[in-house]
């Protein structure tokens, strides 16, 4: 349960708001780099933290994000010409630069055109591509953090894959479906024997053999650790290990040798948020058969509507392609397929926002308790002192989650102290 | 003549079913009414750092929906203990669980692991032979809390070992204690 006031302060963050001010202290995810993929290419809307904005690829190949609108009058510029280094307005010509500073007004006498172009320009923010992805910082320039180091988007290109999918809901509810351990026991069932970015670890015959698992929560530096422990044999259990970095990024543990998958939550607006979700191997290329199992849509990554929209194919219009006879089958817990579709179906199933003050949380929902908790604490903290909250410090981005068999009487944050941070060389800790 | 298959696009939607039930429009339909359902929590201290704690907490009464909190006493034959209340008034651990939903184990740091070790066992047996739920919050506190952990590890199903003390009312203010 959580009071309006709290819900409210955690689920908005538009301009201007204490959670949006939190938001804006980090670099995050704002296109995938296939969006712009050769200088000049099409712009592309995005909406991030509720300001609507354009992105663009100049004919150098810098990235630009900046105000949608012209300053002119008020048109999109997503009708601009990208051409000869700047976006161009197609209305009357106004152009801007990757920085949104108009640098040509036409219509203006020559004599005049330069000195009026230095007094106009548009809110930009510096868009830069590590990895996969064009990252994106939207607060003050003064304060500009050092360059996130997200061991998925410092890897090498063969070793990484990242999709995104527009989610119809609040980016805390969607998050929280990512620091709650306990529901892949019942929603996503039948995935570990039958996805091809899942079946045939040892570990999953530990999750399946034990159904009653116990949790613990641990703060981190930048957010927490969430393990779940099951049964290995008499003397061992076994461990499954999710870090969670404020504000919004999630690792899943590793099953084998398959890639390790995660997620990025970041909002749209307060009631869409974009998913981002990678498969990684920290030391070897991706296989032929693994990346596309990705294109394809298995693990953690979805199918498409056709167009271009980032828009699952199964989603609330189509009540997600429901298969009632696959349920009662068993092929999946929920008639749903996919595990992206499984989860985005019940969340936004919630509403928007969800109310949480009529929720009935119980003890296994201890991680999403702590992790609001942090991110209140960390809200406030920023409002009140302007103390920089957890998860800026690249220190606190250089995590692995875990799936490791360890004595019965050892604490997991001490038996795998090294397997919870990067090695460059060397191979998560997995069963 | 056939008659054609149905098909979602043919189906006639109302507002609360398929796509717009999930809008903020129909979450206004929500069917709203007060929540009267009371769950029996137990918040038990294992140690006497917790105790100080438990009996503060239970000062905020208008804070909790009948969570009772009591203090760990000794352990009795029969796999039973003796607790006491915020008041200090005797009671038996059995009883209290008898109507338990949920219990809170609460350790905080301590040099001897045993004494936590022996109420987290005993506690966590009878909530485990009841299907009672039982969690445990390690409580920061000057010294390592590493004994507090170790008691509680075995005997909770859920265990959080929190950095902030503050963050103990929290925690149970969200479980409706």
């Amino acid at each position: 349960m959580l009071k309006k006031e709290i819900n409210d302060l955690l689920t908005q963050t538009g301009p201007g708001t204490p959670m949006g001010d939190l938001f804006r202290q980090y670099w995050i995810p704002a296109l995938l780099a296939q969006e712009l993929e050769e200088n000049d290419s099409p712009p592309v809307r995005v909406k991030l933290l509720s300001e609507r904005l354009i992105a663009f690829r100049d004919s150098e190949g810098r990235y630009g994000l900046m105000d949608e609108f012209c300053a002119h009058r008020g048109v999109s510029l997503w009708f601009g010409r990208n051409e000869e280094s700047g976006l161009r307005c197609t209305y009357h010509g106004w152009k801007y630069d990757v920085n949104g500073q108009c640098v040509e007004i036409p219509s203006e006498p020559a004599e005049r055109e330069s000195a009026l172009c230095k007094k106009i320009k548009l809110r930009s923010y510096p868009l830069v591509k590590i990895g996969d992805v064009l990252w994106t910082y939207m607060g003050d320039p003064a304060q500009t953090p050092d360059l996130p180091e997200w061991e998925f988007a410092r890897v090498p290109a063969e070793n990484t894959f990242t999709s995104k999918r527009w989610q119809e809901c609040n980016w805390l509810q969607a998050l929280e479906g990512g620091i709650d351990s306990s529901h892949v026991s019942w929603l996503h069932s039948g995935g570990l024997k039958t996805d091809p970015l899942f079946k045939g670890a040892q570990g999953n015959k530990y999750n399946l053999a034990d159904l009653k698992p116990f949790f613990e929560v641990v703060e981190s530096d930048g957010g927490l650790f969430i393990g779940v422990r099951r049964n290995a044999d008499d003397d061992n259990y076994y461990w499954r290990i999710t870090p969670w970095v404020m504000p919004s990024f999630t690792m899943i543990p590793p099953r084998g040798d398959h890639p390790v998958h995660g997620h990025f939550w970041i909002p749209i607006d307060d009631e869409n948020c974009w998913v981002y979700s990678f498969d990684y191997h920290s030391t070897r290329a991706l296989t032929g058969t693994e990346r596309q199992a990705m294109l394809d849509g298995h693990g953690v990554h979805n199918e498409y509507e056709p167009g271009g929209s980032y828009r699952p194919l199964a989603n609330k219009d189509n009540d997600y392609l429901m298969d009632r006879a696959a349920q009662k089958r068993g092929d999946t817990y929920s008639g749903v397929k996919g595990i992206a579709i499984q989860d985005s179906s019940l969340q936004e199933s919630m509403g928007p926002i969800v109310d949480r003050t009529k929720e009935k949380l119980v003890s296994t929902d201890s991680g999403i308790i702590m992790a609001r908790r942090k991110l209140w604490r960390a809200v406030e903290a920023l409002r009140d002192d302007g103390v920089q909250p957890p998860g800026v410090d690249v220190a606190h981005q250089r995590v692995r989650s875990a799936a490791v068999v360890l004595p019965k009487d050892q604490a997991f944050i001490d038996g795998c102290r090294e397997a919870l941070e990067v090695q460059p060389g060397v191979k998560h800790a997995s069963v | 003549m056939t008659t054609p298959t149905p098909t979602l696009a043919r189906q006639p939607t109302l507002a609360s079913s398929c796509a717009r039930a999930a809008t903020a429009a129909e979450a206004r339909f929500r069917i709203d009414y007060p929540d009267l359902s009371r769950r029996d929590s137990r918040v038990i201290a294992l140690d006497e750092r917790t105790a100080g704690l438990a009996r503060e907490l239970a000062a905020a009464t208008e804070r909790w929906r009948g969570g009772h909190f009591l203090v760990f006493g000794r352990v009795l034959p029969g796999g039973d203990a003796e607790l006491r209340t915020a008041a200090g008034e005797p009671v038996r651990l059995s009883s209290e669980l008898a109507d338990a939903d949920v219990v809170v184990m609460l350790a905080g740091p301590a040099d001897d692991p045993g004494p936590s070790a022996d109420a987290a066992a005993v506690i966590g047996d009878a909530c485990a032979a009841r299907f009672i739920m039982s969690a445990g919050l390690v409580v920061p506190g000057p010294g390592p809390v590493d004994a507090a952990v170790s008691a509680l590890r075995p005997n909770a199903m859920v265990l959080v070992v929190l950095q902030d003390g503050d963050d103990v009312a929290e925690v149970l203010s969200a479980l409706r204690v």
